[in-house]
């Protein structure tokens, strides 16, 4: 029946199939809808005019075939609609939805100083033991610096050579220690102590001395200076304490070793080593091969200290220690430079310091 | 110091049975830590540090007699030829009680009968101890015994001595020229060693050029002599002169040793230098000996932490060379003439500890007697602020307290005059003044994570600053935070933008600050702010606050948007807007967005004004309505308009 149909319809109805699927989206398969059966102008369109002017005889026919182009057009038609549409959906779906893969915004982070970070695990670490923390100004005098503490009088220490001093005070100096912290302290709770029971305390702060600043020297650094006063107090009650703190902070396995040593606010006096954390005592860089790291000064109280205080060495006594901040932090940390603490450099305190 | 095994081992026999590792392990045990070992000469040489209270143990002997005690062992016999003293060849007079005692002897050295000069292995013993021998047997004899046994001595060329000896204090200003050929200006404080024409040496520190021996040298006058300690080591300070003799007097010579100690010189002179005695003698007497100290067994159970008893006490000091006499709660001990630093009950145990060893120290948790104490609340909102602003993206730094007084005067408050915050032996410049501000070191440490590429630097420091007062720099502690450079950018949600100072008010808002601290620039898209830590909100003392009603009914927002001069003030925007509002019905009144653009009247901004209101009840439209039109009314009255 072809005969009876114009040849470019069906070279039209040919190309249909490839112009189907030439349609992307669904704007072009209304064009090709528009095209092929829309109401005017279209191929539709103009076989229904033919088969208006046909003869007769041939409407039966002419109509059939009609019928057939025009039912394969708008099935194509609708099947690729349907195509598209679900394609449209899906992109649709997709302009929406994120790849979780994707980096999502993550608040800022920042860090605490390692150096800050350590002293306040310091202080948690003594906390379960009844320590609180004291504190004093780091512009201190020379009487609560050194001679509150048994220092004689021409201790090299208190040379300028030493210790920085105040111009228009000559008398004042910066701390070169955190011990002035025991005689503030000591002088303000002596009148208390009975009713305190004794007193015992953690001092953190920072501390000047006069060096020169190179890989393993500040002029400013932190200690954390540790007290105890009370009844009957000995040798036996600074290890103990010692070694339940450095096992708190170092892991369950940390010795602790006291060797005889000299300090003139306590007597007797020692030096504290610990089991080095980094190799287990096998031996390594920072223990020098010998197992044991030295980490802290201490003793029992001279009694001149309690002195001072207007305290009576008869009654009561205690014991303290001192601790190098940056010292430690360099040894757990295995920093080379001492100077990295002090140029905070964000890569450096987040990596060091870090939250908690 | 340094200490070699093989001349230890000649003073306490028993030591040339421990290695070299357990020798070290057992000076350490005493509070002699060794911090090296060198191979020198042929033998082994310990580099053991001697804490400033020991100086008798700074010398072979001295650390042989605390091995001899912890061992159990004997010393060698110290028994040098008896020289006869006799009547004085030179006139010694002793004119100040930091000299109480002057021993010496008159030699003739007659290099030609015989005597090789100093041997090899004095010459060997000194080069491993880092010393060099010089070739004169006098000098190189009283360095060996220093070193050796620990007291100094000093030989003059007694020919170059005119008349009698004094040892006095030096008239001020008296000119000496020691040793080393520097001539020192001296001060009444100065105990000298005189002749009849001026100052031949500095007592107890080092000897005159003068009257040095030389390879010239015919006639010797040694002096071994006790020094006060005191008077050496403030000699010794004052003119920089740290030598092995003011090392050891300065820390406590042993005064029984000045006798011993000339007498082994005179011995060495015959032998090294086929020397002659012309005569010895000494001036003065030995100072009277300590007191003895008293040690209660009931202290010595507290010190110690275990029930040790007087006679364990007693046998330990002893061992130490304390005469000891033990009652029955308490024992008296006379310390050897050697120990200085015994001078308590605290140190004799402490000696009796440390002999003892304190690895057997008790390990005793400390029972508490009264309560724990709070943590302070200034140190409890230090810590929580650094780390809320750790949490918040800052980074917490430590920078030193001591800054430039240009660093200190970009930034500390005009009033704040840093004269009286400045050192007087600073470092340098760059580290003279105590700081009034923290923003100076807040900017340097940002410049330089800028300068590394850093994109965007957030810091901020805890620390004290510094006011000058009439009694002294006056500390409080400072909160400074510096932020700068490009925020966001870093993922697909959030658009990069430079930092403005708007950032910085609104973590000082953030923080609840009393006072919004001023935001400076503190370079290229860098900004700063400081404020007083005692400006920030206290936790309340009440765990939980009395319960306050809040309504339940929903709020109801509305936006105006309003164009106002470019120049407008918001506060007084703001304040003429709330004025116009029911105030128990206003929640919130804020601007929301500004928007500047070139299509906007020129001179105008158009600002979004959100007002949000909450009452007791449901709101109705219609009075929520009204209360807008009255706030854009006052705002019409200052010359904003609606935006349509």
């Amino acid at each position: 029946m072809d005969h009876l149909l114009p040849a470019e319809i069906l070279e039209a109805d040919r190309a249909f199939p490839e112009a189907l699927a030439a349609c992307a989206d669904l704007d072009a398969l209304l064009r090709l809808k528009g095209a092929y059966v829309g109401r005017e102008g279209s191929h539709a369109a103009r076989l229904m005019d033919l088969l208006k002017a046909a003869p007769k005889e041939q409407k039966r026919d002419l109509g059939a075939a009609i019928n057939g182009l025009k039912q394969g057009w708008e099935e194509g038609l609708t099947a690729r609609q349907t195509e598209l549409e679900a394609a449209k959906k899906r992109l649709n779906a997709l302009a929406s939805s994120w790849d979780p893969a994707l980096p999502p915004p993550v608040p800022a982070r920042g860090a605490l100083h390692p150096l800050n970070r350590l002293m306040d695990r310091l202080v948690e670490v003594f906390r379960p033991l009844g320590f609180h923390v004291e504190e004093g100004p780091e512009v201190e005098t020379e009487a609560h610096n050194f001679d509150g503490l048994n220092i004689p009088e021409d201790h090299p220490a208190k040379a300028s050579s030493d210790t920085f001093y105040l111009a228009a005070h000559p008398e004042l100096l910066l701390r070169t220690h955190t011990s002035p912290v025991q005689v503030r302290t000591l002088l303000r709770v002596a009148p208390d102590l009975h009713r305190l029971g004794g007193i015992r305390f953690l001092a953190p702060g920072r501390v000047y001395r006069k060096d020169e600043i190179d890989p393993t020297h500040s002029p400013m650094f932190h200690q954390v200076e540790g007290m105890l006063v009370g009844h009957g107090i000995g040798m036996q009650h600074l290890k103990g304490t010692l070694e339940y703190a450095l096992r708190a902070l170092f892991g369950p396995h940390t010795e602790i070793r006291l060797r005889p040593s000299y300090f003139p606010f306590v007597e007797p006096g020692c030096e504290v080593d610990v089991s080095c954390p980094l190799c287990d005592a096998q031996g390594c860089r920072v223990c020098k091969g010998s197992g044991w790291v030295e980490i802290l000064g201490a003793g029992l109280l001279h009694p001149n200290v309690l002195r001072h205080a207007g305290i009576d060495p008869e009654e009561w006594s205690g014991w303290a220690f001192g601790m190098g901040v940056e010292r430690m932090a360099m040894m757990l940390s295995q920093t080379p430079d001492l100077r990295l603490f002090f140029e905070n450099d964000q890569r450096f305190l987040r990596a060091m310091g870090g939250l908690d | 110091m340094w200490i070699e095994r093989k001349a230890l081992a000649a003073e306490i026999p028993a030591a040339a049975a421990l290695d070299t590792r357990q020798l070290c392990e057992l000076l350490a045990a005493l509070g002699f830590p060794v911090d090296g070992v060198a191979s020198r000469e042929g033998g082994d040489v310990l580099d053991v540090d001697i804490t400033a209270n020991r100086g008798d143990a700074m010398s072979h002997r001295g650390m042989a007699r605390e091995v001899a005690a912890k061992l159990g062992q004997p010393l060698t016999p110290l028994a040098p030829p008896p020289v006869a003293e006799g009547a004085p060849k030179v006139p010694v007079r002793l004119e100040s009680p930091a000299c109480p005692l002057y021993a010496t002897a008159l030699l003739t050295l007659n290099p030609g009968l015989g005597g090789g000069g100093t041997p090899v292995e004095a010459q060997a013993f000194l080069r491993a101890l880092d010393a060099s021998a010089k070739g004169l047997p006098a000098v190189d004899a009283s360095n060996e015994l220093l070193h050796r046994y620990g007291h100094p001595t000093h030989a003059f060329d007694a020919d170059r001595i005119r008349g009698a000896v004094t040892v006095r204090w030096a008239v001020a200003g008296e000119k000496l020229v020691t040793l080393d050929g520097v001539t020192r200006t001296l001060l009444a404080q100065d105990l000298v060693i005189a002749d009849e024409a001026g100052p031949i040496a500095l007592a107890g520190v080092m000897g005159g050029d003068g009257t040095k021996v030389t390879e010239a040298t015919r006639r010797v006058l040694l002096e071994s002599a006790w020094f006060d300690p005191k008077t050496v080591r403030a000699t010794a300070r004052r003119h920089s002169l740290h030598t092995d003799a003011s090392h050891r007097f300065g820390r406590g010579a042993d005064p029984a040793m000045a006798a011993v100690a000339r007498d082994l010189l005179v011995d060495r002179l015959r032998t090294w230098a086929g020397a002659t005695l012309e005569g010895a003698w000494t001036a003065g007497a030995l100072p009277a000996p300590a007191a003895p100290v008293t040690l209660s067994e009931a202290m010595l159970v507290r010190v110690a932490g275990e029930p040790l008893t007087l006679a364990e006490a007693a046998e330990a000091l002893t061992r130490l060379g304390c005469a000891v006499v033990a009652g029955s709660d308490a024992l008296a001990a006379q310390p050897p003439t050697w120990r200085h630093d015994l001078a308590i009950p605290d140190d004799l145990a402490e000696e009796v500890l440390r002999l003892r060893g304190y690895e057997h120290i008790p390990s005793v948790l400390p029972p508490l007697e009264g309560p724990p104490q709070r943590l302070s609340p200034d140190y409890l909102l230090r810590r929580a602020l650094a780390r809320r602003l750790a949490h918040l993206g800052f980074h917490q730094t430590v920078t030193y307290g001591f800054i430039s007084p240009e660093a200190d005067a970009a930034f500390a408050a005009p009033g704040n005059a840093p004269e009286g915050r400045t050192l007087a032996n600073p470092l340098g410049r760059e580290y003279s003044v105590l700081r009034g501000t923290l923003l100076s070191s807040l900017k340097e440490a940002a410049e330089q994570n800028l300068r590394q590429g850093t994109r965007e630097v957030r810091l901020f420091e805890v620390a004290p600053t510094y006011s000058s007062g009439p009694a002294g720099p006056e500390e409080r502690f400072t909160l400074g935070l510096a932020w700068g450079g490009t925020q966001g950018g870093e993922d697909y949600l959030s658009p990069a933008r430079p930092v403005r100072e708007a950032d910085l008010r609104g973590i000082a808002q953030d923080l609840g600050l009393a006072v919004i601290p001023e935001v400076r620039g503190l370079g290229e898209g860098l900004f700063g702010f400081e404020a007083p830590v005692a400006d920030l909100p206290r936790p309340g003392e009440r765990i939980v606050s009395t319960f306050r009603p809040f309504s339940r009914f929903p709020s109801v927002e509305r936006d105006l948007s309003l164009l106002v001069d470019l120049g407008q003030s918001y506060g007084a925007l703001a304040t003429a807007m709330r004025a116009a509002l029911p105030a128990d019905a206003l929640q919130d009144l804020r601007c929301v967005d500004v928007f500047r653009h070139k299509s906007l009247p020129e001179g105008r901004q158009a600002w979004l004004i959100r007002l949000r209101f909450q009452v007791d009840r449901t709101l109705m439209g219609s009075e929520v309505d009204g209360w807008v039109a009255s706030a854009l009314a006052a705002a019409e009255a200052l010359g904003a308009k609606l935006r349509t």
